[in-house]
């Protein structure tokens, strides 16, 4: 039997490679990895807290379930960090038809819970890709405004950049899913704006959506013609008037409220939180959880969540100045974006400053797609990172 | 290998010869503007979640702590019903119940339709009535509707597993009235249900609630304010579902009902029911016409010196049991409960002692006995004679004894029961002038005839005492447009009728024992009352106690003649001591002595096959010991024939229980 042996070149090689791979890890973002980690962590703990009374006789069930999420985001995590920023650039159009057909998919196939139809049905899992196309569409977006950043001023590029964001966001505005379009909405506008879209066009399409939203909530309905249900306006206008309906629409928002202030300063803790235990507080592991945290943890553990949020973000908005190119910086400003525009809506809506649409709370609420999505949106912030211009 | 898969560009290369992207300032400025944005949403977050925990925390505490409160009234548990030694008649046992609380059902119709549907299958309570319950309470938000008392085990265990299908749903103890002697004084007591919507209007000023029982018939209605405790308020955490999650704290303790002890003595009660099963089984056994019909009756039994009813019974009879919890209304149609139903069952519900109405008979010999002699119509030794018939004016009434022919002074009428003697005082009373009015109806009337005894539980009929002017009133152009003229007219033959206690005279068992205890007591009028005292339960460290209640008035003198009263005892106690006597043959063999009357009084009926006519009620009345009469009894058997062959047994039967003795022999009798 003839031994081989390795050649001086592929010794070489496996050497720089290590190399390559040990200086790689090292230019990951830390401070970023740290921040997400404490957060999914907080979040899981949080999770055990607060969905203990939910199931009977298993205490820890939403806490397995989603700690599986976490483990399988973070695989999809390493994936994306490995996987450079410009194959996504290459490939946008690919990304893009590929989540238009899923999600159009879903509209057709998908399984319909409380009269909308979001999921796809994978065995005991269900997948929601519409949370995936949260960082897919980002990704496609990006892509295709990249390679026209010499005719970024041109307002042909402009247009088409919102008719190519109009598909997906229309296809998930009709499951009905009002929330996850709103965050679509958002990572536009940011993708826009990050990618230097001329002010005035800006101006324009600001004023533009401020019409919109102005005559489908209010003119329209007025005029008699619906767009959007009944329902649907109600709790995006809500808000406004929380007190108006507090058995019907803007149930959730008074229970909510009583559950965030009366957490306090400290906290009612997981026995205590009668609001949450005793289910006033309506999807308290999903769209309400945080004020579910609020009552069981008060400001302190509402405020540790907050500040974890504003270091993943601020994390993120210098990953947009340092990347090492339009596409990576737009790519970065999108996700973040995104993420803050969960964040608040989420936040805001069970303070009542927001108005209520069904988003999740990044890394905090049960949900394993949004979970993972969430988890490769954070991976690719790293991926930019790590190949970004300026060394740490 | 890492590089095959990622195209040789795992990691970034120089970014100075191959990217030749820089960080422009106008980039700067606008990653500078989101992240100004950044920080102002947070702001903005942060500064709503310290209004809202930190500056008005205490305010939305208070909200949610609200909103697990519910406010529940706390049923107290109604007071017990005893006997005169205290032995238990009515009681509580702890119940399950189902509730409702409307305003924790599903919001949405379908959802709540297919709630309520499911319910009605686990519960068997038609969905109809459900909805009705449901609709009873929507302005009442502190008590819940109620689904079904008594629920079975497998019934509350189904729904305790399947909380979550059935917001709203709450299984609640609560008391249920219990008979430990089924049927026994069901008439004296009454039953509870649920106050209905008239009562709640006409007694919401006196603390009633929707939801509230409230006695309905007997001493559960007329002593329901003694009976029914006040309720109490308690706070009970529930969850958004409505569903209890901690016990009742309560705020304000319930006060239990108070203890009713009743002058019944339910031995004797016992007796009294047993006594007419045994009248009317002899009447049925005897050969008399129209006996096969005896299927009710009553009999009451007081103390003639006070008016407390020792025992109250009347057939037939019901459960009082058949109201408690959610009322079946099959069962009730079953028991004859119901309007539909009453007649085939011959009106179980119907206290025949105060509600129900005969011709006396014979047992009304004594009352004119007595108003002939206080008149000066009659002196009571000298005699009359007793004829088979009595003729006058062209009619002839007949002796219930056609053979009798013989002299006899008033003892001897009496204890032999004679008619003729007793119609030839009839048309004395007749012949008396007009303008001093009737006179046998003035007397009848100071013994309590056509009113009400006062007994303190109804309803209760006067009965019908006829007057010369009752019949002028009565009989109109428009009630009895072929004989008017005539039938408005006072004849001799309806004084010489009223002599004995027929026609148009209509007196209620409790009425003559009324009457009876007159006669044993020495002339005095008895209010008839079965409350003996209040007894206010021990409870919330307080001592029980005996609560001042109002008294029944003391006995009525009526100012009659106390030798006059001394020729009825006399003739009283010859009827059933003497070898005339008419119910010798039952009480001659009782070691107390008994002075007592038969009756036996034609009442025109429909037995249910259509052709009314004439059947015999037969009555008894009496008291003993005939020298100190410490009881009084009265019995009626409907369609029993003559009163020694029904009522007299039935007596006797109580007598027997009351005296603890028994006869030595009864044989058959004749009488009338």
């Amino acid at each position: 039997m003839a031994v081989e042996y390795a050649s001086r070149a592929e010794v070489r090689s496996r050497r720089r490679e290590a190399a390559d791979v040990a200086s790689f890890v090292r230019r990951l973002d830390w401070l970023l990895v740290g921040a997400v980690a404490a957060l999914v962590g907080y979040g899981l703990w949080a999770i055990r807290g607060i969905t203990q009374h939910d199931v009977t006789g298993n205490t820890d069930y939403y806490l397995v379930r989603q700690s599986l999420f976490v483990g399988a985001g973070l695989v999809c995590l390493v994936a994306a960090v490995i996987i450079d920023p410009a194959w996504y650039r290459r490939h946008w159009r690919v990304i893009y038809g590929g989540t238009a057909a899923v999600i159009l998919l879903v509209l057709l196939e998908g399984s319909v819970t409380r009269g909308s139809s979001r999921w796809l049905d994978f065995g005991p899992f269900r997948f929601q890709p519409s949370e995936f196309g949260k960082v897919f569409f980002v990704l496609a977006l990006a892509g295709f405004l990249a390679e026209r950043t010499k005719r970024l001023a041109d307002r042909r590029t402009t247009l088409s950049a919102i008719g190519l964001a109009a598909v997906p966001t229309f296809l998930v505005f009709v499951q009905p899913d009002i929330g996850t379009a709103m965050v679509y909405v958002a990572a536009l506008a940011a993708i826009l704006f990050v990618a230097g879209v001329r002010w005035t066009h800006l101006a324009i399409l600001g004023a533009l959506a401020v019409l919109v939203a102005t005559t489908v909530l209010w003119v329209a309905p007025a005029a008699g013609v619906h767009i959007l249900r009944p329902y649907q306006v109600q709790r995006l206008t809500g808000f406004f008037n929380p007190n108006s309906d507090p058995g019907g629409a803007t149930y959730n928002i008074v229970q909510s409220k009583n559950a965030i202030g009366a957490g306090q300063l400290r906290g009612r803790g997981i026995a205590g939180a009668t609001q949450t235990t005793l289910h006033f507080l309506p999807e308290h592991h999903t769209d309400f959880v945080f004020a579910s945290l609020a009552e069981e943890r008060g400001f302190v553990g509402a405020s540790i969540l907050l500040g974890l949020y504003l270091l993943v973000v601020w994390r993120g908005m210098r990953i947009v100045t340092l990347a090492r190119d339009p596409f990576s910086a737009i790519v970065a400003g999108g996700l973040v974006f995104a993420l803050l525009f969960q964040i608040f809506v989420n936040v805001g809506m069970t303070m009542g400053i927001a108005p209520i649409t069904g988003i999740p709370l990044p890394f905090l609420s049960v949900g394993g797609s949004a979970m993972i999505a969430n988890l490769v949106g954070v991976g690719i912030l790293l991926s930019i990172h790590a190949r970004s211009r300026v060394r740490r | 290998m890492a590089r095959r898969i990622l195209g040789g560009r795992f990691l970034a290369p120089d970014p100075r010869t191959e990217e030749p992207y820089r960080l422009t300032p106008a980039l700067a400025l606008r990653v500078g503007m989101l992240g100004m944005l950044a920080l102002a949403v947070f702001a903005v977050l942060f500064l709503r979640l310290w209004a809202l925990q930190v500056l008005s925390g205490a305010q939305y505490l208070r909200a949610a702590q609200n909103n697990q409160l519910r406010t529940v009234r706390v049923p107290a548990p109604r007071g017990p019903i005893l006997d005169r030694y205290g032995r238990t008649l009515v009681t509580n046992v702890a119940g399950t119940e189902v509730q409702i609380w409307p305003s924790d059902l599903p919001k949405r119709r379908p959802e709540r339709v297919r709630e309520l549907r499911a319910l009605a299958q686990v519960m068997h309570v038609p969905l109809s009535q459900i909805a009705a319950a449901i609709r009873k309470h929507r302005n009442d938000p502190l008590t819940p509707a109620r689904i079904k008392t008594g629920a079975t085990e497998l019934q509350v265990g189904y729904l305790k597993e399947r909380q979550e299908d059935f917001p709203g749903v709450v299984i609640a103890n609560t008391y249920l009235r219990a008979y430990p002697h089924g049927s026994l004084a069901a008439h004296i007591l009454g039953y509870v249900t649920e106050i209905s919507a008239q009562q709640l209007k006409a007694l919401k000023n006196d603390g009633y609630h929707a939801g509230d029982e409230i006695g309905q018939t007997g001493v559960e209605a007329s002593y329901d304010k003694f009976l029914r405790g006040t309720p109490g308020v308690a706070k009970l955490v529930v969850d958004s579902l409505g569903r209890p999650r901690t016990n009742l704290r309560p705020s304000t303790l319930p006060h239990p009902g108070n203890a009713l002890r009743l002058t019944i003595d339910v031995k004797l009660q016992q007796a009294a029911e047993r006594a007419l099963q045994i009248g009317m089984e002899d009447a049925r056994a005897s050969t008399c016409y129209g006996c096969w019909n005896a299927n009710g009756g009553a009999v009451v039994a007081l103390d003639p010196r006070d008016g407390s009813i020792r025992a109250l019974a009347s057939w037939p009879t019901y459960r009082p049991s058949l109201y408690v919890g959610r009322i079946r209304q099959r069962a009730l149609e079953a028991a004859g409960l119901t309007g539909t139903t009453a007649r085939e069952q011959n009106y179980p519900a119907l206290d025949r002692a105060i509600d129900a109405a005969y011709p006396p008979g014979s047992t009304w010999k004594p009352v004119t006995a007595l108003a002939a002699m206080e008149e000066g119509i009659l002196t009571p030794y000298s005699d009359l004679q007793c004829t088979g018939s009595y003729t006058v004016a062209g009619h002839t009434f007949n002796n219930w004894d056609p053979n009798a022919n013989a002299w006899m002074n008033l003892p001897t009428a009496l204890a032999a029961s004679c008619d003729t003697y007793f119609y030839q005082v009839g048309y004395r009373f007749y012949g008396m002038p007009a303008d001093r009015g009737p006179r046998l109806q003035a007397w009848a009337s100071r013994f309590g005839f056509g009113a009400h005894t006062g007994i303190d539980v109804g309803p209760e009929q006067t009965g019908l005492l006829p007057t010369p002017d009752w019949r002028r009133a009565t009989y109109t152009k428009k009630s009895d447009p072929n004989g008017w003229q005539v039938d408005r007219l006072w004849k001799p033959g309806d004084s010489i009728q009223l002599a004995i206690g027929q026609k148009d005279l209509l007196v209620t068992p409790m009425q003559m024992a009324r009457f009876y205890a007159l006669i044993a007591n020495g002339g005095r009028l008895v209010a008839p009352h079965l409350l003996e005292d209040v007894e206010q339960p021990a409870s919330n460290g307080r001592r029980g106690r005996t609560l001042p209640t109002s008294p029944a008035p003391a006995p009525e003198p009526t100012n009659v003649d106390a030798g006059a009263l001394e020729v009825v005892r006399q003739g009283l106690l010859a009827a059933t001591h003497s070898s005339y006597g008419t119910s010798v043959g039952v009480f001659g063999g009782f070691p107390v002595p008994i002075a007592g009357k038969t009756g036996t009084a034609e009442k025109v009926l429909d037995p249910g096959d259509g052709y009314p006519r004439l059947f015999d009620q037969s009555w008894w009345c009496g008291y003993g010991p005939a020298d100190d009469p410490t009881l009084v009894v009265c019995a009626l058997i409907e369609n029993g024939g003559h009163g020694g062959t029904a009522a007299a047994p039935a007596a006797l039967h109580v007598f027997e229980q009351f005296f603890g003795k028994q006869a030595t022999q009864t044989g058959p009798v004749h009488s009338d």
